[in-house]
């Protein structure tokens, strides 16, 4: 594995530095020449791309096992929706609120929680998740709807001078929050806190001992990657029109997770490319009707198989890959 | 080289233009797609819903297809039980020129965001599973539905039930959950007229607790109210403790369970004393349906998949291609409009396998098949006769 | 009284399919460290394998059985079947992975586990099977006003049997020490002499084949199974797991107990909708209070 970083390393830096470009051009003028299908696959693209930068900041930069990313996802679904078919409030302004309300409950559930070490912390968010699922069945004081959901929500609009309402403008609106978000956590990744964030990954108690407050570190991790989340949820829900349950279940915490993982820990072209992979197989796989998903196992074993570390692994501030039996101080990674 | 490409280039270009408009002189095929869950948890359903569609197609192929000859074919497209995907399944048949209508599909709120799409880009689609009463709320001019809708075996009771009983006096009983308080409220509603009318009065209305053993104390209380028929929306465990012990405490009035309260655990656990002359209220199995489409489908269906469908959905999904292809026919074009303004004003008593098929100005099936069910002495389920 | 009493029995049935599958969770964790998500999914292929044996058995008919004797087959046939695809399994997909990390084989197994169940899905139909009623043992037991079923104290029974077999074979055996060592430092158990690989094979043969124990309980029990279930019963005893403290044996059959009490007291004394919201809750505030769960002081020294 370590041969393989080298030698990326050396021969494609300056591919490196063009790759971002490249795609940068390549999502604008994708919608330019295909069909709806197409931009709404790209557009999906785009959520998943999302949510994996979110997922990542938690489990990518500081390490923390977190399979209830969905719940946060939910959250700021339902926030949009609710307020949207109730009280008229736009979707546009909602999109700040639902950031806000999702970071908000990972601040109030993760404090008590943020002691835990690896796998406990990871059943803790399962747990998370499933209770925001169920409550959202359960339809507590009405808000939610129960097992249908809530419907009739409605486009992004700024008065009646933009209405994102076709496929293209949603396909923008999700990409651009993408880019906006991948510049932010960019800079974030070369400041103070995202060294601090994979200081406390590869040793959490040698950064304590440096005095890295790691608590406020991860609780700040938790809070950030909620808050993308959140925006995801908005978007998913103004495109779809209508939230419900389904869309938010364990398995879509897994999804998340293989997004990090396959890419590359840490590594924000990694995110893209898992996200393209969890997005786009399962539609290439139509064909295959009923044994599509099976492929799609397949493919996930392989690939692991042939590369470990991801698509894309993180080269500065790498990840270190420890045998599987080993125990770490953290019990984390 | 560059000059052979052009040509190349040209040449397939107008291939590819002159291609529809030639073959559609020709017998082409009509496609209609089916969006249905073929994976995920309710592949089961979107299975059978595939099975049942590919059978009707056989069948108007066999008597010689549509327009003039044209045969049918089912495309499929999975929607895995799950809203993103739906709505991906739902712009992908939109984008296909040559799917004239979709059945789509099994889910609710699978359904609310495809229908979106559908209606959005003008693209007939008729559910077969999907009962939420709102779907047909929003004014959409393209979605229809040949399945009933929640609150249609509420009208079903209202309208059958105190007839067959001679009922004046009428219990509702629920059980809090989702399902069974909704069935129950829209019961009420649907009773609405008659009790104004002052035909009939609903003389106890209140919900018992899922997961107790002892219901005495709730039972007391609805037999002094002394109704005349007797209506439990919740679920068959406590429907059979419920019965059991009315009967202990003397209450004699006949029982009638919604459609999740009776099955044969029912049977089962209740005992066959205390349960035959049980009635309930469900839409038909396939099995029971009377009529000559449900005999020669049904009999195609076994014949090429060993057994008829378990469950009630695929059978509407057949139907919803049964009474697509009717539309092709009769209006002689593939247009959307033209099929969605015929379905919603002339279709009308049309036989299908599911009974006569007609639609709602809103969408809605008319005339939605509910049966009135009965314990037998053999303590077998059969329709009521 | 006598109502939660009978709520108990009932939660500790649940209880010990949790622990069953719960105490394959926990081996592979204490070896290897991995969260083996593909073990609800083994879970689910023995409870169709025992409906195949059971279909199989009413459908011949040849030789009267009693229902007992059909519980024993399947049970036996869907322990047996497990133990190969547990092998084969971890050959495939766990063990390229291995050296490469810990999160690579956490996609490995999410992989394995959407790979079988949807094998699962192919072979069987994607439809609820129903086990064969004739072939279930309905034999009720009255103590007072308390009534058991003969199935449940079978399940009771049989559960407890085969947690103090493995209890026994863990403990008290070399085989047994050897898990344990390699668990506790992998290589210095290789220093040993203790062959690391068959260690994995031997967990990976006994966690499935209780799961598919325990998969066959339940279609008797429920007498309904589906192809998703796995996910369901996988997710509860992971649960179970970290409750007891991930990797101890002894707490993963308590934590599996545990939490099926606790489930049927929810559902009774709450809310049946709530109730796993309930279990959830509970959960969190337990590692709270004890980070590494109700049983976790072992592992807690290991790091």
């Amino acid at each position: 594995m370590r041969d393989l970083q080298n030698l990326s390393g050396g021969g494609l830096r300056s591919a490196r530095l063009l790759a971002p470009l490249a795609f940068a051009c390549l999502v604008t003028a994708y919608p330019f020449a295909v069909s709806d299908y197409l931009i709404d696959i790209g557009f999906f693209f785009g959520i998943y791309a999302l949510l994996g930068l979110s997922l990542n900041i938690v489990l990518g930069e500081v390490g923390l096992f977190d399979l209830g990313h969905a719940g946060f996802y939910a959250i700021g679904a339902y926030v949009t929706a609710v307020l949207n078919t109730r009280y008229q409030v736009p979707v546009l302004v909602l999109m700040p609120v639902s950031c806000l309300a999702a970071a908000l409950f990972a601040y109030l559930v993760c404090s008590p929680i943020i002691h835990l070490k690896g796998d406990y912390l990871c059943i803790v968010t399962i747990g998370m998740g499933e209770i925001v699922r169920l409550a959202l069945i359960n339809n507590p004081f009405d808000l939610t709807g129960g097992p249908n959901g809530v419907f009739g929500i409605d486009f992004p609009r700024v008065g009646n001078l933009l209405v994102v309402d076709s496929s293209i403008e949603y396909y923008f609106l999700v990409w651009i929050t993408v880019g906006v978000s991948i510049a932010g956590l960019v800079s974030l990744q070369h400041s103070r806190i995202g060294r601090a964030w994979n200081c406390i990954r590869e040793d959490a108690v040698a950064a304590q001992a440096t005095g890295i407050n790691v608590r406020a570190y991860k609780l700040l991790a938790f809070v950030l990657g909620a808050a993308l989340a959140g925006a995801a949820g908005n978007i998913y829900a103004s495109k779809l029109m209508c939230v419900s349950p389904e869309s938010f279940t364990f398995w879509e915490s897994c999804l998340m997770f293989c997004i990090v993982l396959i890419g590359g820990m840490g590594s924000i072209p990694g995110v893209i490319v898992g996200a393209a992979f969890i997005s786009l197989f399962p539609e290439i796989f139509r064909p295959f009707a009923m044994y599509r998903m099976l492929v799609f196992g397949s493919i996930m074993i392989v690939m692991m198989m042939v590369r470990p570390g991801g698509f894309w692994p993180r080269k500065r501030g790498a990840v270190t890959l420890r045998p599987l039996m080993e125990d770490t101080a953290d019990g984390a990674v | 080289m560059m000059k052979i490409v052009k040509y190349v280039l040209v040449a397939g270009a107008l291939v590819f233009l002159a291609s529809p408009t030639l073959s559609a002189a020709d017998k082409e095929p009509v496609v209609i797609g089916l969006q249905g869950p073929i994976t995920g948890a309710w592949a089961y359903e979107g299975q059978m819903a595939k099975q049942a569609c590919e059978v009707a197609a056989d069948l108007i192929n066999k008597k010689g297809g549509i327009l003039g000859g044209r045969k049918i074919v089912i495309k499929v497209e999975d929607d895995a039980g799950e809203p993103k995907t739906g709505a991906l399944a739902a712009q992908k048949f939109v984008g296909q020129k040559d799917v004239v209508a979709v059945v789509s599909t099994y889910g609710s709120s699978v359904c609310e965001p495809a229908s979106n799409i559908y209606e959005k880009f003008k693209k007939v689609n008729i559910g077969y599973g999907v009962t939420a009463v709102r779907l047909t709320e929003r004014g959409f001019k393209y979605f229809f539905r040949t399945c009933g809708r929640d609150d249609s075996q509420g009208k079903f009771f209202a309208e059958a039930v105190p007839k067959k009983f001679k009922a004046r006096r009428i219990a509702i009983m629920h059980d809090n959950t989702a399902f069974g308080k909704g069935l129950a409220e829209d019961t009420k509603r649907a009773l609405e007229p008659m009790t104004k009318a002052n035909k009939v009065e609903i003389v106890y209305f209140d919900a018992i607790t899922p997961g107790e053993k002892d219901y005495k104390v709730p039972l007391t209380k609805m037999r002094e109210t002394k109704p005349d028929v007797w209506y439990y929306t919740g679920y068959y465990a406590e429907a059979a403790l419920l019965v059991s012990q009315a009967r202990d405490i003397g209450i004699t009035c006949p029982f009638v369970g919604g459609n999740a309260a009776i099955n044969d655990e029912f049977v089962k656990i209740a005992g066959l004393n205390v349960a035959k002359g049980c009635y309930m209220t469900n839409e038909p199995l396939p099995g029971d349906l009377p009529y000559k489409e449900a005999r020669e489908f049904l009999a195609a269906y076994k014949a090429k998949f060993g057994d008829i469908p378990s469950s009630p959905w695929p059978i509407y999904a057949a139907d919803a291609v049964n009474i697509i292809a009717y539309a092709i026919d009769k209006t002689k074009s593939t247009d959307s409009d033209k099929i969605a303004s015929f379905l919603r004003d002339k279709v009308d008593r049309v036989p299908g396998i599911t009974g006569p098929i007609g639609f709602t100005a809103q969408g809605d099936r008319e005339g939605v098949p509910f049966y009135l069910y009965v314990v037998n002495n053999e303590g077998k389920i059969v329709i009521s006769k | 009284m006598h109502l939660v009493l009978e709520q108990i029995i009932n939660g500790l049935t649940i209880g010990s399919f949790y622990a069953l599958i719960a105490l394959g969770y926990s081996m592979v964790y204490g070896v290897l460290k991995l969260i083996n998500f593909a073990h609800g999914d083994f879970f689910a292929m023995g409870s169709y394998i025992g409906y195949t044996v059971l279909v199989f058995l009413v459908a011949g008919a040849t030789v009267s059985m009693g229902p007992w004797a059909g519980m024993g087959l399947a049970v036996l046939t869907a322990g047996v079947s497990l133990m190969a695809v547990g092998i084969a399994v971890e050959r495939a997909a766990y063990r390229p992975v291995y050296r490469a990390g810990r999160l690579p084989a956490v996609v490995s197994a999410l992989g394995a586990s959407i790979f079988l169940q949807n094998v699962i899905m192919l072979v069987w139909g994607p439809r609820y099977q129903a086990y064969p009623a004739d072939l279930i043992p309905a034999a009720r037991i009255h103590f007072g006003d308390l009534t058991v079923t003969m199935l449940q104290l079978v399940i009771l029974a049989l559960s407890f049997a085969l947690m103090s077999a493995l209890y026994y074979v863990i403990q008290k055996t070399t085989f047994g020490a050897a898990v344990r060592a390699t668990a506790h430092d992998r290589n210095t158990a290789a220093l040993m002499g203790i062959n690391f690989n068959r260690v994995i094979v031997f967990i990976f043969t006994l966690g499935p084949a209780l799961g598919a124990v325990a998969g066959v309980m339940v279609g008797m029990y429920y007498r309904q199974i589906s192809f998703t279930m796995g996910w369901n019963y996988g997710l509860k005893a992971f649960t179970a797991t970290i409750l007891g403290g991930i990797g101890n044996l002894p707490g993963a059959m308590f934590g599996g107990l545990i939490l099926g009490v606790l489930e049927m007291l929810g559902a009774a004394y709450i809310s049946a909708a709530w109730k796993d919201v309930f279990v959830f809750l509970i959960l969190i505030l337990v590692l709270i209070v004890r980070p590494t769960g109700l049983f976790g002081e072992r592992t807690a020294e290991k790091v």
